[in-house]
């Protein structure tokens, strides 16, 4: 009779969990029976009538659960200082965190509970490219607006006219890369290291076709390495390309490859140069790499030092809310937010069509640069060259 | 370039060594795997990190995380094992356990310290060598030299001690030991203390290496490890050194003829290769079931 019970009630308990997780709860999959109003206070269930809510859909958990963290802090940051003026269309602005835990998977998932949840205003997100066009499909066939502040594979912003995104084009910021490794920094003899994702794939093989297409014949590639993402040790790799006489070695990958690449590079050449992509530009890569990352250059929308006073003003209270100075990924979800909000303001409705015929002709002035989306969804933007000096960011000459 | 990639396997073999052991010593005392190892490895990295940032001093630091890896080792034995053992229930309830703490101490580490990549201070900053075109940092030399110290330690510990005694009797036969007077709990819980203890010392060496520390960090090591312990013998402790440097080097050939990407396969084609040929790995010894 009791393992009878005990066998029951085990057996309700995982029904009821399954069960919870199937409902509206908001994206940390906490599998509880009420509806949690999870860690950062979004509920996506209820909907107050005064609310406008917009999702913010990337990693919270896991590896790179940094990123997802940044965005929806980003996001809270400009929907605090909407809300202090009285929000946007007479309504309080509410930010709402999904998981996509940067699968394709779960990011089907999500976008199906966003689309059906039928009161969210826009996406932020996702996070990496070939998990923002696994989801993109679904919010461009139910009319709700995604901007990602990170995808940079061309084909992203094709899939819809409801698809933006605020990030350059890897082949945009590919150029800008190529063009500090041969012309700022003199050197020939390329070797390319690249993690083994679309992006890193994508963005090395761009790379490839633009140094082939300088048709300069000093200019070569000597050798292309590609690495898991998430390994600690490179020195395979490294040696190889050491071996084929690199002098300059351009990192298709985030900071966590920058950082111990710049390391165990420097540790059998120490006259390498590293060039790397803007996506590495955070505090992390100083703290991680120490002294290795010393002269490591990159092209940056977004450059926390930067003069100007909005920057320095956004910059402070980032700091200041959050205890760390903002990555260039973040600001550009902190951006995408403004512009989506301005577009509400100015469309005066949370229509979906009406909002994208906004974005489309908007001209925004953001922290990340001006942002006017093209045809595509697309925005082009200035580059600022960055490199490393005495442990800090500064702007190279 | 043949050559430097060895070195550079001998020193990412010293790494997946150090933890071998720690799977050796654990199932040479309890024939159990315990794949929370990696997690309790991932564990002592970040505490050590901890410590040291705190400025106690890298020796205090050190000694004080060995302390509470040690500590976590007891608490999983006491709080997750040691009720199974009670029940005697099949072995493979405790393998996957320990599959599931692995997943948990690994996610509180995500919880409480998040995932990012943190930096780790070396700890044998004392420059490199080179000989000819080979260079080997001082770094590698300590992790080979501690690896050796701390194998000898356990060695001694096990064969040469009263408590190693106990140890090796509780793994012949826990009823009669308990009737010879042993405390067989006590004796598995000091064996997962001791396990602890590597598994943090471990830890201090690969991320002072790399200089990198993360909790997911013990999940693929972890794995490479498993797979190092079984082609040394698991259980045989020497096995686990000499079975890590093996992985380590075929790893570092595998990297350089096929491509990083065929890398991490190599561990486990390896750990493939070994159970079909000679499941008793190099130095194993075939166990005999007395009736």
């Amino acid at each position: 009779m009791k393992k009878g019970v005990v066998r029951y009630s085990l057996a309700m308990m995982i029904l009821a969990g399954t069960l919870a997780g199937c409902s509206q709860g908001n994206g940390q999959g906490t599998g509880d029976m009420q509806n949690t109003s999870g860690t950062q206070g979004g509920t996506s269930a209820q909907s107050g009538e005064g609310t406008i809510k917009i999702a913010v859909a990337a990693p919270m958990t896991g590896d790179n659960s940094e990123y997802g963290i940044g965005f929806s802090n980003a996001a809270k940051l400009m929907a605090d200082q909407w809300n202090a003026q009285g929000g946007v269309l007479g309504k309080q602005i509410k930010i709402v965190p999904y998981d996509d835990k940067n699968t394709s998977e779960e990011a089907t998932t999500i976008a199906q509970k966003i689309v059906s949840d039928g009161d969210i205003s826009g996406v932020i997100g996702h996070f990496s490219s070939g998990v923002c066009m696994t989801a993109a499909p679904i919010y461009e066939e139910n009319k709700i607006i995604e901007i990602s502040p990170s995808a940079s594979h061309p084909d992203y912003s094709k899939i819809g006219s409801y698809i933006y995104r605020n990030n350059t084009i890897i082949s945009k910021e590919g150029a800008a890369a190529l063009d500090i490794a041969v012309n700022d920094l003199g050197k020939h003899n390329i070797g390319i290291i690249s993690i083994m994702t679309d992006w890193g794939t994508n963005t090395s093989g761009i790379i490839k076709d633009q140094i082939a297409a300088l048709n300069d014949p000093n200019v070569k590639v000597v050798a292309h390495e590609e690495v898991m993402e998430g390994s600690d040790d490179y020195t395979p790799a490294i040696t190889k390309l050491n071996q084929a006489g690199a002098d300059v070695v351009i990192c298709a990958g985030m900071y966590n490859l920058v950082a111990p690449v710049a390391k165990q590079y420097k540790n059998i050449n120490p006259d390498i140069a590293i060039v790397g992509f803007s996506n590495a530009y955070s505090q992390q890569l100083i703290q991680l790499g120490g002294e290795a990352v010393e002269g490591v250059c990159f092209p940056v929308v977004f450059f926390s030092e930067s003069d100007n006073p909005d920057v320095k003003e956004y910059v402070d209270t980032f700091t200041q809310t959050y205890g760390s100075a903002p990555s260039a990924l973040t600001s550009q979800a902190y951006d995408s937010v403004g512009v989506l909000l301005t577009a509400l303001k100015e469309a005066g409705t949370t229509d979906s069509e009406a909002v994208s015929e906004k974005l489309n002709t908007i001209s925004y002035e953001g922290v990340t640069g001006n942002i006017k989306f093209d045809e595509q969804g697309d925005v082009d933007k200035q580059f600022n060259k960055v490199t490393i000096e005495d442990g800090k960011f500064v702007k190279m000459n | 370039m043949i050559t430097q990639q060895i070195f550079n396997g001998l020193a990412l073999g010293m790494g997946y060594a150090l933890i071998a052991v720690g799977y050796s010593l654990i199932f040479g005392i309890l024939r159990l795997v315990n794949f929370s190892h990696g997690s309790v490895y991932a564990f002592g990295a970040q505490m050590a990190m901890i410590f040291i940032g705190l400025r106690f001093g890298i020796i205090p630091g050190l000694i004080a995380s060995m302390l509470l890896t040690g500590v976590l080792g007891v608490t999983i034995d006491k709080l997750a094992l040691e009720p199974l053992r009670k029940k005697k229930s099949i072995p493979i309830a405790s393998l996957i356990t320990t599959i599931g703490i692995s997943n948990i101490v690994t996610n509180l580490l995500i919880v409480f310290f998040g995932s990012e990549k943190r930096a780790f201070p070396a700890l044998f900053d004392f420059g490199t060598l080179q000989f000819g075109s080979i260079v080997i940092s001082a770094t590698q030399i300590g992790m080979c030299a501690v690896s050796l110290v701390l194998m000898l330690v356990l060695v001694g510990i096990v064969f040469y001690t009263k408590i190693g005694l106990a140890m090796r009797a509780a793994q012949q036969n826990p009823v009669a030991a308990n009737l010879m007077g042993i405390n067989v709990n006590f004796v598995v819980s000091f064996t997962f203390f001791l396990s602890g203890i590597s598994a943090a010392i471990a830890g201090s060496l690969v991320g002072s290496y790399y200089q990198i520390v993360y909790p997911n960090m013990g999940f693929m090591a972890g794995l490479k490890a498993f797979a190092a312990a079984v082609l040394g013998g698991i259980g045989s402790l020497p096995g686990a050194i000499i079975g890590g440097l093996i992985v380590g080097v075929s790893e570092s050939m595998a990297a350089t003829v096929l491509g990083s990407t065929y890398r991490d396969s190599m561990a486990f084609i390896i750990l493939l290769i070994v159970l079909i040929v000679r499941p008793n790995g190099l130095f194993g010894k075939k166990g005999i079931t007395k009736v």
